[in-house]
């Protein structure tokens, strides 16, 4: 009897044993890994707010804006905007100046269709956003000053309009605080 | 050794898993529209393979038969759990490329199906052979399809940054639908068929 109950209960102990080893594993490689990936998601924005303001010096993180500080002189913020595409989200890093027109408009991720949605991430379109007033960002067709990319109208107005809406909030909370 | 070299060699062509035993279609029909992507899709597999298959097999006289497959579930997702916070932390690039496809080599069918059909019931040296030749025929498999799509579908190739030709009209007018998912079905359909073909000849 005692042999039988052992038995029965040794594939219950077994993938228990598995279970324990396999998160043993799963949480040293875990405690290894952390820090780079928190440095790898850190050095991709610096770069990319590197490369939308040139004379940054230092930047700091204050309720999910940064502010970008050259010299001892403040010359734009910019924060990170996530909308809805045609694919998934899509995460955009919008910078702006001092005068909160748009300085530049970085796609961080996006999942939008490859040869269509994607193209959102050429230069070619983001770069249309440098020096608009927020109200002109909008597509054409609702009355803005960017045309919509052939071919992927939605991943396109996604954009624009994330980059819109956010930057409204984003520049409200900012005159709050001041 | 000889053993060793069979194992190894058999994954590669005679039952290469895409083309001959037709697993694994969902990451090959989703992640092949680059070159860099199919390397690394490879990459992920053989180190899931590898060690799902290393594991399995030290373990398989062991394993109780009622819950061997949850057993190697657990197995297969611990690995996959690794790959995927190393290429986070250490390809990030890649990482962002492969998407969501990196954790889903857990359901990958030719992981499980390696441990379920080959590493629990052979040693350990001809279950490493396997690894090694199921992984490298799924690259080659892979790679084969990837090269077509991204040729065909943006007119230009480049592995990891490096440019290595364009197509001379497909460069200014590329065919689109190659890198989108029917092209996946296409491109995917024929080379079946063509190897299905000269697989029928063979064997007449």
């Amino acid at each position: 009897m005692k042999v039988k109950t052992l038995k029965g209960v040794f594939p219950i102990i077994f993938i228990t044993v598995i279970v324990f080893a396999a998160v043993g594993l799963v949480s040293w490689t875990d405690s290894i890994t952390r820090d780079e990936i928190e440095d790898q998601k850190e050095q991709q924005i610096q770069s990319m707010l590197t490369e939308m303001f040139p004379s940054m010096s230092k930047y700091t993180f204050e309720d999910d804006i940064y502010i970008i500080d050259a010299d001892g002189a403040k010359v734009g913020y910019a924060f990170l905007a996530v909308g809805k595409g045609y694919g998934g989200d899509i995460d955009i890093l919008v910078g702006l100046n001092n005068e909160m027109t748009i300085k530049g408009v970085t796609i961080v991720s996006q999942t939008e269709t490859p040869g269509l949605g994607s193209r959102i991430t050429d230069s070619s379109f983001t770069g249309k956003f440098a020096g608009l007033s927020i109200d002109d960002v909008a597509l054409k067709r609702d009355g803005g000053q960017i045309d919509a990319i052939t071919g992927s109208t939605i991943s396109s107005g996604a954009v624009v309009d994330t980059v819109r809406i956010t930057a409204i909030e984003k520049i409200k909370a900012l005159t709050e605080r001041q | 050794m000889n053993r060793f070299w069979k194992e190894f060699a058999k994954g590669i062509i005679i039952s290469n898993p895409l083309f001959i035993l037709a697993l694994g279609f969902c990451p090959a029909l989703a992640v092949s529209t680059s070159v860099d992507n199919a390397i690394g899709m490879s990459v992920g597999v053989l180190f899931v393979l590898l060690g799902s298959n290393l594991i399995v097999s030290a373990i398989r006289k062991a394993v109780p038969n009622i819950v061997r497959i949850p057993v190697f579930i657990v197995i297969i997702a611990t690995f996959v759990t690794v790959v995927n916070l190393i290429f986070h932390a250490y390809v990030p690039a890649l990482y962002e490329s492969l998407g969501i496809y990196l954790p889903l080599i857990v359901v990958n069918c030719i992981i499980l199906g390696r441990a379920e059909a080959f590493a629990s019931k052979n040693p350990v040296t001809s279950s490493i052979a396997d690894a090694l030749g199921v992984s490298i025929g799924f690259f080659l498999a892979l790679f084969i399809i990837s090269f077509l799509r991204e040729s065909l579908g943006t007119g230009s190739l480049s592995v990891f940054g490096v440019e290595l030709f364009t197509l001379p009209v497909l460069g200014e007018h590329p065919m689109t639908i190659f890198i989108l998912p029917p092209g996946a079905f296409l491109v995917m359909a024929l080379l079946l068929a063509l190897f299905r073909r000269i697989g029928v000849m063979k064997s007449e």
